[in-house]
């Protein structure tokens, strides 16, 4: 078996050709890709989580650490594929329509990709119905909506409204999160879940998904 | 702010004691247009809307000051502009200026804007011309040079996510942009200054310094924050609500005496962190309680606050970040009158 610690170790230092180099050696050793990405990306991620939780690591290096991620995942993600091999859970994430600040949906994308998710990123200011659109044509399962304005957050209640009205909120799960969100304010919405922290977001997808 | 709102400012600065504590405010777009019955657009556009606004709350609120008082202002938009960014305007939503630069290499060929000239740097200018008489008839002064800070208008130009990361993956780069646009800053400062020779004070904000941690905040925050406020006045007013642990120590070695800051931290917290040097605007949480909360929450809350202080120096009770949108007179009102009721 090849020595995946440097994979490991990449994808905590951000160092995107380590991480690919040692992901593409694995693969062409025999590695089966479903144990590289579950014993050795994921472990990864959720120690740079879990870093970043008690201020070890900060925002930058959660975003480099995600983007070593998502170039080693890239490389496995069409084996699994072929493989037949789903993935946790597939969720669409998006800034709220009128929201246009992406740092937290960005770090919330990283932490889920790292954490086996499948995300389907819908960028910034989205409207609901691209929200639904997301259900309904790309089997989303989860619906991931960020607002860092207290002005934008209404928007949530409008998505979560359209996607009652597009008759698909039975089929997914809402999660809500960003600066002025609040889990009373989750609450109050309808929402399924609210994280705090973008690293609490794998943990809580997964709960809610049971 | 009044003659005897600055004095106050100062004794808090100085650390004198003072009965009652003194509280105040920074109220801006977020929540002063629509407090006042306005939206956002035609406060920002129209000047007598904009002047009238700031009147209306110093009625209704004589007890308070509120900083840095008349600001000119066009939300993020207001210095990204000079350098080209679009600016978005709804009728009721903060302004947004959109990322200017599509590559971290595009840096190398961003000039450095004149202040004098470019963008709404020269409405940001005549707003306050036009309305200072008045401003001075009401018995006020324009105090305060206000701009955003470096690493926020580079977030604004490169994109948050892409700056924070180039940080690491070009730092070189980063430093240039941070040159340019710190140089720019100190001119935009000079300028306002240059403008109104009643301002004796620079409020800065910047919440990206709270997203780095302690090495990359000495490399990249600490010697350009300091560069902004070297500007040769008597108040030095920094805004952070976001982490503010990392950069806390090192304010006042960047000059900074008044710091408002976030609900992340408490004032207990951010006073033993700035080893009580820097004055503290804080912290009652702007939303949840100011905001939303009813008026015996906001008592509730705020006698907590008070009864929560180990140290009463340097201190101007005041919600943690900006007057948040949508906060009622009403919860202002109960604030400004239990921390008078408490610490008289």
């Amino acid at each position: 078996m090849p020595d995946l610690k440097p994979l490991y170790d990449a994808i905590l230092t951000g160092d995107v050709q380590t991480a690919k180099s040692t992901t593409e050696q694995a693969l062409a050793g025999g590695m089966d890709p479903v144990k590289l990405v579950q014993d050795h990306m994921v472990p990864a991620m959720g120690e740079v989580g879990r870093r970043f939780e008690c201020n070890e690591f900060f925002v930058p290096e959660l975003l480099l650490a995600a983007r070593a991620m998502k170039a080693a995942l890239e490389l496995v993600r069409p084996l699994l594929v072929a493989g037949g091999v789903q993935p946790t859970g597939r969720v669409a994430i998006g800034t709220v329509k009128g929201d246009l600040h992406d740092i937290g949906k960005n770090l919330v994308a990283a932490m889920l990709e790292g954490g086996g998710f499948e995300v389907i990123d819908l960028g910034v200011n989205v409207a609901p119905e691209k929200f639904v659109a997301a259900v309904k044509d790309r089997g989303a399962q989860v619906v991931a909506l960020s607002a860092l304005l207290t002005t934008t957050m209404p928007a949530m209640k409008s998505t979560i409204d359209a996607l009652k009205q597009a008759g698909v909120r039975d089929q997914v799960k809402v999660l809500v999160g960003g600066t002025p969100v609040t889990q009373k304010y989750a609450d109050e919405i309808g929402a399924d879940g609210y994280s705090e922290s973008a690293a609490g977001a794998p943990a809580l997808t997964r709960q809610v998904l049971k | 702010m009044t003659d005897q709102q600055w004095q106050i400012l100062l004794a808090a600065i100085r650390g004198e004691p003072l009965r009652p504590l003194p509280t105040g405010f920074i109220i801006d777009s977020p929540w002063l247009p629509n407090w006042a019955g306005h939206t956002i657009l035609d406060y920002l556009t129209d000047g007598s809307v904009w002047f009238e606004s700031h009147q209306k709350a110093l009625a209704a609120f004589p007890q308070t000051m509120f900083l840095p008082g008349f600001w000119s202002e066009f939300g993020m938009c207001t210095e990204p502009s000079a350098f080209g960014a679009v600016s978005s305007f709804g009728e009721d939503d903060f302004p947004f200026a959109k990322k200017l630069l599509q590559t971290v290499e595009a840096v190398d060929g961003l000039e450095k804007p004149d202040p004098r000239t470019d963008g709404l740097l020269p409405f940001v200018i005549k707003r306050l011309k036009r309305w200072q008489p008045e401003i001075e008839k009401s018995g006020h002064k324009i105090r305060f040079a206000v701009a955003r800070g470096p690493l926020n208008v580079a977030s604004f130009l490169m994109g948050t996510t892409e700056f924070l990361m180039a940080i690491k993956t070009d730092p070189e780069r980063m430093h240039k942009l941070l040159n340019l646009i710190t140089d720019y800053l100190v001119e935009w400062i000079a300028w306002q200054r240059e403008c109104f020779p009643t301002i004796d004070g620079i409020l800065v904000l910047d919440d990206l310094v709270g997203f780095v941690g302690q090495s990359d905040f000495l490399e990249f925050g600490l010697p350009y924050v300091k560069r902004v406020f070297a500007a040769e006045v008597t108040v030095k007013f920094f805004h952070n609500d976001a982490p503010c642990k990392v950069c806390a120590p090192y304010l006042h070695e960047a000059g900074i005496n008044l710091l408002n800051f976030g609900i992340q931290h408490t004032l207990n917290d951010m006073k033993e962190w700035t080893g009580n040097k820097i004055t503290l605007l804080g912290n009652l949480p702007p939303r949840d309680v100011l905001a939303q909360g009813a008026p015996e929450q906001v008592r509730e809350k705020t006698i907590a606050l008070i009864n929560g202080l180990k140290d009463r120096s340097r201190l101007i009770l005041s919600c943690g970040g900006g007057m948040p949108p949508g906060a009622p007179a009403k919860n202002i009102e109960v604030f400004i009158a239990t921390v008078r009721e408490l610490t008289a």
